[in-house]
């Protein structure tokens, strides 16, 4: 059995994977579309065109990754994933709590969180300055679209703010 | 046509044009500089403040940002020697030897008058080239139109430097996308899932900053360590006067040089998917291939400096000709931009100039216009922009991501916009960890509703298929998406060995 390679499952052939999953998915979803007697080719034609490709293309994805691999690991530091995680979380608390807090306490905790979360602050200096971007970010975007561009930015279900 | 421009360049003079034409110009400049953050994602930024203005005004300050960030990635590039924007690569080549060599004003200032004609010229092709274009797209019908989308698509998904699969996958992303919502025929409701809000289909704004925007940020905070990762090194301030004559005189006395650049810059504009990086690498490359001395090129000559910066300034002259002329874009900077135009209520394309021709004349005079006054910009500022650069990326990742939510908000006035963004945010930063390049995805966006419409209007006036490939100008068009297609595969396999050997870079967005 030397120089058998067992294929792995690399980030290639996943992504090709997703891909075939919903494409094939999909396709059939749009087989069930309404037909139209003024257009020839019906509402389904063109997205399934587009997932057959996708579909193709993927399943050659696929095939790829397991014959030749996905190439070799990128040199260098290893990437922060944590704070990349910690980020998109931050968003995600930002976008749920935007309707229920309002747009300038949830804008306010979410530059101040944001900040924090990149560069603890350590100092009451720091602390001062995460306070103050937060503050001025805020109330910069507030009177700008508020006051000038006329966008009606979220008011806060809980807060009434 | 003059007379036109004439009138649309005073309009463009009263304080109410101006002033966002300025102010545009300034922040475009201030964004190119800043290194990890692209042209695109100024533009993102900007595009919420504009929602509130005319079209024109709204449009001068995005020409202005557009104009700006092209030139602006350039002060960083010469005075510390990391390119602001990727297309500013090739200028630290010579820019910051230049600057090592004791001459930073010189490096500073050739590069900013070298960005100002090359652009200037970029204007007088665009401005000569669009409306004869645009006339000539007017014969097309939705055969050719179609035809002419799907070679705008495979250029792009041919030049992916990774993997051609991997281009055409990301090229089905972005066509999928548009493909939710009703149909654009007899809106019948597809992949709506019985949702409200997918009846609409996905806003392209949001998924565009979502996919462009998370994936910068992120990609950015990656590479953070416990830090503020400031944008740049604090550097002692050099002295930057220089007798400005004497810069422009080094300049003109090379008008081969210069000319030849612009030419490249502006083919590459207006070619679909290479963009302005591209421009000013094979600009460069092109001036040292002419050059006598080629030896010298990297050694901190103006030469190297002219070519880069020429080049990369006319590209944006040559992507808005295809902006304006076919309502492609040419790259991501270019498809921000369309979706600006959209946004505004502007549909570019061949009709655009005949319809809408004092808007048309109004962009060309604010792009001629944003040139003095980035020059002016430069000249008031570049030691501010020293200083804006060592902004920490704490601060400028959270106040990013705001004016990304309000953007999104902003379309509209519904948080669903907002959760549209995020979705896309973790979408955009899977394709980049993935490798998939991102400028497929974003022109995918932009030409799927038209290829869908352009294929069933097609089908319905002769639902004979052939006519695709026995028209002439859509056999060609098809012809040449094919072509681009096995050209790349075969320079794919031609250059493999030594792509393999290159180090890994960061991805051009």
């Amino acid at each position: 059995m030397r120089g058998f390679v067992r294929p792995r499952l690399t980030g290639d052939a996943v992504a090709g994977l997703v891909a075939v999953s919903v494409s094939v998915w999909l396709f059939f979803v749009a087989g069930d579309l309404p037909q139209s007697a003024l257009v020839p080719i019906g509402p389904g034609f063109y997205p399934r065109l587009v997932l057959g490709a996708t579909a193709l293309a993927g399943a050659a994805l696929v095939l790829r990754a397991f014959l030749v691999g996905s190439g070799a690991p990128a040199a260098g530091p290893a990437p922060n994933y944590r704070l990349v995680l910690v980020a998109f979380v931050l968003f995600g608390l930002y976008v749920t709590l935007l309707p229920l807090l309002g747009f300038r306490i949830a804008t306010f905790l979410f530059v101040a969180a944001m900040q924090s979360a990149i560069d603890p602050p350590r100092t009451r200096r720091a602390l001062l300055v995460v306070t103050l971007v937060a503050l001025g970010t805020t109330a910069v975007t507030y009177l700008v679209f508020e006051r000038y561009l006329y966008v009606l930015l979220p008011r806060g279900t809980w807060t009434d703010f | 046509m003059f007379e036109q421009l004439g009138t649309a360049i005073l309009d463009l003079l009263q304080l109410k044009f101006l002033v966002p034409l300025v102010i545009g110009t300034f922040v475009g400049v201030v964004g190119g500089a800043l290194p990890g953050v692209t042209i695109t994602m100024t533009i993102i930024v900007v595009l919420p403040f504009t929602f509130g203005l005319d079209p024109l005004q709204g449009l001068a300050a995005m020409t202005g940002v557009y104009v700006g960030g092209s030139a602006g990635g350039l002060v960083t590039a010469v005075l510390l020697g990391i390119p602001g924007t990727p297309s500013a690569i090739a200028t630290t080549f010579d820019g910051y030897t230049m600057r090592r060599n004791g001459e930073p004003g010189r490096a500073l200032w050739l590069g900013i008058w070298a960005s100002c004609f090359g652009g200037l010229l970029g204007g007088v092709f665009l401005i000569a080239t669009t409306g004869p274009l645009a006339a000539i797209a007017l014969e097309f019908g939705p055969w050719e139109f179609f035809a002419l989308f799907i070679f705008a698509l495979s250029m792009v998904v041919g030049l992916t430097e990774d993997s051609l699969l991997k281009g055409l996958l990301a090229g089905t992303f972005g066509l999928l996308v548009t493909t939710f919502g009703s149909d654009p025929i007899m809106s019948v409701p597809r992949f709506t899932f019985g949702t409200e809000f997918l009846r609409g289909g996905f806003d392209f704004l949001p998924v565009l900053i979502g996919i462009f925007a998370f994936a910068q940020i992120m990609t950015e905070l990656e590479k953070m360590h416990g830090g503020s990762g400031s944008g740049g090194a604090r550097a002692a301030t050099p002295n930057l006067k220089i007798a400005q004559l004497k810069v422009i005189g080094e300049i003109l006395a090379r008008p081969v040089l210069l000319l030849w650049s612009t030419a490249v810059g502006l083919l590459i504009g207006v070619l679909p998917a290479i963009g302005g990086s591209a421009a000013s690498v094979m600009a460069y490359d092109q001036a040292k291939k002419i050059s006598r001395r080629p030896e010298r090129f990297g050694t901190g000559i103006p030469e190297g400096i002219i070519a880069s910066e020429s080049s990369n300034n006319a590209n944006v002259g040559g992507s808005l000709v295809t902006i304006m002329a076919f309502g492609i874009p040419g790259d991501a900077v270019t498809a921000v931009m369309l979706g600006a135009m959209t946004i505004h209520g502007i549909q570019s394309g061949p009709l655009f100039m005949v319809q809408e021709a004092k808007l048309a004349y109004g962009i060309f005079a604010a792009y001629l216009l944003a040139h003095p006054i980035m020059i002016i910009v430069m000249a008031l500022g570049a030691r501010f922009f020293l200083r804006v650069v060592t902004v920490p990326k704490s601060a400028l990742v959270p106040i990013v991501l705001v004016l990304c939510t309000v953007g999104a908000y902003a379309l509209k006035n519904t948080i669903d916009n907002v959760w549209v963004l995020a979705l896309f945010g973790v979408f955009g930063y899977a394709l980049v960890k993935l490798k998939f390049p991102l400028a497929p995805v974003i022109l995918g966006l932009i030409l799927g509703d038209q290829i869908e419409v352009n294929l069933v209007r097609a089908l319905m006036n002769d639902p004979n298929p052939l006519l695709f490939v026995t028209r002439p100008i859509s056999a060609l068009l098809l012809g040449l998406s094919v072509a681009s297609v096995l050209f790349s595969l075969w320079q794919r396999r031609r250059q493999a060995a030594r792509l393999a050997a290159l180090p890994e870079t960061a991805p051009d967005f």
